[in-house]
């Protein structure tokens, strides 16, 4: 089945008094692997049950190539799902599993057994197909839920929190194989999840959630290096916030003020002025000597180090009041930070990023 | 060390409890079959072994009231069970899939017949099939009809009892493979509640078995006497031990099927182990605790 | 996610079912308590509208059980005693049954299991039976308690005594009351016990702190299991003693019943004891609505 292109428009979901998706304006393109990323209760899993047709929107349209979705019931639409957790059905083996969907359009017995195979090849479980799902583990019950699917050769899969029961190195792995096994197929994959390196691991783009609301849909790259709003630079891993006032304009960078202390900041929003707020990524903050001088430098001391194996984490109390943290990779070099030491904190104007002011994230 | 002996102590002392109430419980029933062998008349005095009351011109078979009271009794259950548990299993599928306005509503109709002393419900039925709904006559079919209106309730609480440790992610997951709601539910949830569908047989058979008041308020004639209704007739009249001999072939015909049905229960539920991840191993229905926990209200 | 139309179709009968046969039955019940009497053959006619009801009869019913000169207060409350009685003595035989089986017990778990549902399945007629045997005059009781000296002469154990009706409900009924009890039991966790006795706890304060109060919501199930349909109880007394000196309301219910001319008394009495009831569980209902979301899960 060819296509898969979703597009949303101004989708929202109320149950009762609580509205999990509220306006939502969102485009697939078919082939893509898009995900949705945020916390529990931002609505991406209703979202994805509504592209599935498990619940009707309260207002909006889902068109899947071309077609509005909301008359059409969720046996009937070229979407399926691998369920969180993954709701193999138990009295049945796992050939019977993945040949139920196919016993429903009454495929032909022939036809039947060779597609259920190809599609147990595929997830390198055609040894299996005797097994009872109570034999299986985690890993090979993704994988019929992957099968069972995928057999039926929709033109959307959508996947909510597949990788969620599973432990992290087996995550780490299956990643690696859904990704590919999405170049393999070619079709559209919706992916929800909580897990932030999942989503930059796999995704073509990511849409981060939060409220009911899309806070920003780019490539995972954007998303980490140039977070839209506050919520996402929090949800991507921890990021400092600082707080600051503009105090006009150097050549292609906007100067800030923060406290006593002057600053350069390169990216975002740089046409705001007055109060304005901005980000910097840990792994960007460096440290330096109390006693080195330069730009962009904010002096502190050490309030707390983290050893964290691969890195370290260094929390900084600010002269100009607020915390920082650094985080510094474990590459060898010798530091010397202990609690109380004085120290100048880096942030180089191309990390140091202005965010957009709160009510435009709103709207 | 003395914490330890007086826990020793209180254990030997609920296990004599617990021996002593089992003992209570069963010698008074194993006492009534010794009877049955007795020689005499005498159902309460002993005088000398005879099996006159199992073999012979006298024998509980030959008697044609008590050996038609077993055969109504096992008519009457068996169509409850037949009625009973489609009709309950089916009310329960829609209560608890039911979502939204009306459920405690629709609860409550089904738990009325199990707080309403069952006295109350008999009259009440017995006024409705006699007064109004007069097409369902006194006899096995008023009998069925009260039975069933009793016993359903039991089965919607058995089987929601299994069907809220099924997610509906299954139903889910069959309509998301083209099913319809229908199909899902034959597919897919029909096949997992079968434990419960088996236990529901169970219990409607033993309670029906062992149903006296409301039986005994839609009966008529005296072919239409059920096994209790006998039992209740003649024990204070000068019945013989075959009267025991009735009630012992009908205990152990109960003990049996019952028994039987349940090793099919435990094999159902040992063979229908979800997979480990999608419920927690407490909701996977224990084979021994839903039959008896569910017997409740019994009468 | 079922749509409702599909969801009726399946589950429509069942409703059907219980709507006609219990709320119409009810109904019923309240139109013959609350209907006329037929002049010629003093039959009670139902009045089906409550335009037509008339409550005389439940009237004349509710002053009988006046406490103050009704006619049958004293058995009220000798049903009431006799419940009370035998709920007590169902708790202090049933609890100590239950536990061991569901927390103590471990190899001979499924054999006692098998044990307590025996009586079950052999019917509470057959049951009775025996024990109208074992107290006839003649019968193994009264022989062994003549043989130990207890009594001199042969006691007539089935005319009318309240110890044996009593010991009848609390025999008949018991089974039913610890199966619920050891259900709610069986989820019992041990480790309760464990963090009690790891926080300084003896045996009994665990049991008197931890464990009861966490079974209190079984107890109450069992005893409600057990009491209501005592309230309607009628063939135990029959059995066992069969005089009007020992009569519970549904000795009362059941009596007016048999004639045609007492159907509407039995009516309005079915429907005073559904009152009372109802009062009787409200406690009940809503302290195992609050334990739903608290204890129990």
């Amino acid at each position: 089945m060819a296509g898969g292109h979703i597009d949303i428009v101004a989708l929202t979901k109320a149950f009762d008094d609580f509205v999990a998706v509220k306006d939502m304006h969102l485009e697939v393109a078919a082939g893509e692997f898009f995900s949705m990323l945020g916390p529990s209760g931002c609505g991406k899993t209703t979202t994805l049950r509504m592209i599935a047709g498990f619940e009707h929107p309260t207002s909006g349209q889902i068109i899947l190539d071309g077609v509005e979705m909301s008359g059409t019931p969720a046996n009937k639409r070229h979407v399926n799902t691998v369920f969180q957790n993954y709701m193999i059905f138990p009295h049945l083996n796992v050939f019977e599993n993945v040949a139920f969907g196919l016993r429903r359009q009454h495929v032909a017995r022939a036809e039947l057994k060779q597609r259920v195979h190809e599609a147990l090849e595929l997830v390198q479980l055609g040894h299996l197909a005797t097994r009872r799902p109570a034999q299986l583990s985690g890993g090979q019950q993704q994988r019929v839920a992957l099968a069972r699917a995928l057999v039926l050769r929709p033109s959307v899969l959508l996947l909510d929190e597949p990788l969620g029961a599973l432990d992290a190195k087996l995550r780490r792995r299956l990643q690696l194989e859904l990704k590919s096994l999405q170049q393999t197929v070619g079709i559209t994959f919706v992916y929800v999840t909580h897990d932030q390196e999942e989503a930059l691991t796999m995704s073509d783009r990511i849409a981060v959630m939060n409220n009911g609301r899309v806070e920003q849909v780019a490539s995972p790259r954007e998303v980490y290096e140039e977070p839209a709003t506050e919520f996402v630079a929090d949800f991507l891993g921890v990021s400092n916030l600082l707080e600051a006032s503009v105090d006009g304009r150097q050549g292609d960078a906007c100067r800030l003020r923060i406290g006593e202390f002057a600053l350069n900041a390169h990216m975002g929003e740089m046409s705001l002025s007055g109060e304005v707020k901005c980000v910097v990524r840990p792994e960007r903050v460096r440290l330096l000597d109390y006693a080195s001088a330069g730009a962009n430098q904010l002096p502190g001391m050490v309030e707390r180090v983290v050893y964290m194996g691969s890195a370290t984490q260094v929390i900084v109390r600010l002269a100009s009041g607020g915390q920082l943290q650094a985080l510094t990779h474990n590459d060898g070099t010798e530091h010397d930070y202990q609690q109380g030491t004085a120290v100048q904190v880096q942030l180089p104007p191309d990390a140091l990023r202005i965010l957009p002011p709160v009510a435009a994230q709103a709207a | 060390m003395s914490r330890l002996r007086g826990r020793s102590l209180g254990s030997l002392m609920l296990g004599a409890v617990v021996v002593a109430y089992i003992a209570w419980s069963l010698l008074p029933v194993g006492v009534a079959f010794l009877f049955s062998f007795n020689r005499g008349y005498s159902r309460s005095i002993w005088q000398g072994f005879s099996l006159q009351w199992w073999i012979g011109p006298h024998s509980v078979f030959r008697n044609s009231t008590y050996a038609g009271a077993i055969t109504h009794s096992l008519l009457l259950a068996g169509l409850a069970v037949l009625i009973t548990v489609p009709l309950g299993v089916s009310l329960a599928v829609l209560l608890s899939r039911w979502r939204g306005r009306g459920t405690r509503g629709l609860s409550l109709l089904a738990t009325v017949p199990l707080v309403v002393p069952e006295l109350v419900l008999s009259l009440a039925m017995f006024f409705l099939v006699t007064r109004l709904l007069t097409f369902v006559s006194l006899g096995t079919p008023a009998q069925v009809v009260g039975q069933v209106t009793f016993i359903l309730p039991l089965v919607v609480v058995i089987t929601r009892g299994r069907l809220t440790s099924i997610p509906i992610g299954f139903e889910e997951a069959a309509t998301d493979l083209g099913a319809s709601s229908l199909g899902a539910i034959r597919l897919v949830l029909l096949p997992l509640l079968q434990p419960a569908i088996l236990a529901s047989a169970i219990v409607t058979f033993a309670v029906s078995i062992d149903d006296f008041v409301i039986t005994q308020y839609m009966s008529s004639t005296s072919a239409t006497q059920s096994v209790p209704m006998v039992i209740y007739n003649a024990t204070r009249g000068g019945a013989t031990p075959v009267l025991n001999a009735m009630a012992v072939v009908m205990a152990v015909t109960t003990i049996l099927i019952a028994g039987l049905s349940f090793l099919g229960y435990r094999f159902l539920v040992q063979r229908e182990q979800f997979g480990a991840l999608e419920t927690e191993p407490e909701l996977t229905a224990p084979p021994i605790t839903t039959v008896p926990a569910t017997n409740e209200g019994g009468w | 996610m079922h749509p409702r139309r599909q969801l009726l179709a399946l589950g429509g009968p069942g409703l059907i079912w219980l709507a006609l046969f219990v709320t119409v039955g009810l109904y019923a019940l309240v139109s013959i308590a609350a209907g006329g009497l037929d002049p010629i053959l003093l039959t009670p006619v139902p009045a089906w509208s409550p335009l037509h009801w008339n409550f005389t009869v439940l009237g004349q019913v509710t002053s009988s059980f006046n406490p103050f000169g009704g006619g049958d207060w004293h058995l009220f409350l000798r049903t009431c005693i006799y419940i009370a009685i035998s709920l007590t003595a169902c708790i202090l035989i049933g609890y100590p049954v239950a536990y061991f089986t569901a927390v103590r017990a471990r190899r001979t778990k499924g054999p006692l299991l098998v044990l307590l549902v025996i009586p079950l399945l052999v019917s509470y007629m057959l049951r009775m039976l025996a024990w109208v045997g074992l107290l006839s005059p003649g019968g193994w009781v009264n022989s062994v308690l003549l043989h130990l000296g207890i009594i001199s002469s042969q006691v007539n154990w089935l005319n009318g005594m309240s110890v044996t009706v009593v010991l009848g409900l609390i025999y008949g009924w018991i089974p039913y009351f610890i199966l619920p009890l050891y259900a709610s039991l069986a989820r019992f966790d041990t480790r309760y016990l464990e963090a009690a006795a790891d926080l300084g706890a003896s045996g009994t304060a665990t049991f008197v702190r931890v464990t009861l109060p966490l079974s209190a919501q079984g107890i109450l199930a069992g005893s409600v299991i057990v009491a209501l349909p005592m309230f309607g109880d009628y063939f135990t007394n029959g059995l066992l003693s069969g005089t009007s000196s020992t009569s519970m309301v549904g000795t009362l219910i059941n009596s007016y019943a048999q004639s045609e001319s007492g159907q509407a008394t039995s009516a309005a009495q079915a429907l005073l004891l559904i009152g009372f009831l109802t009062l009787l569980l409200l406690p009940y209902l809503r302290s195992s609505a609050r334990a739903n979301g608290v204890v129990v899960r």
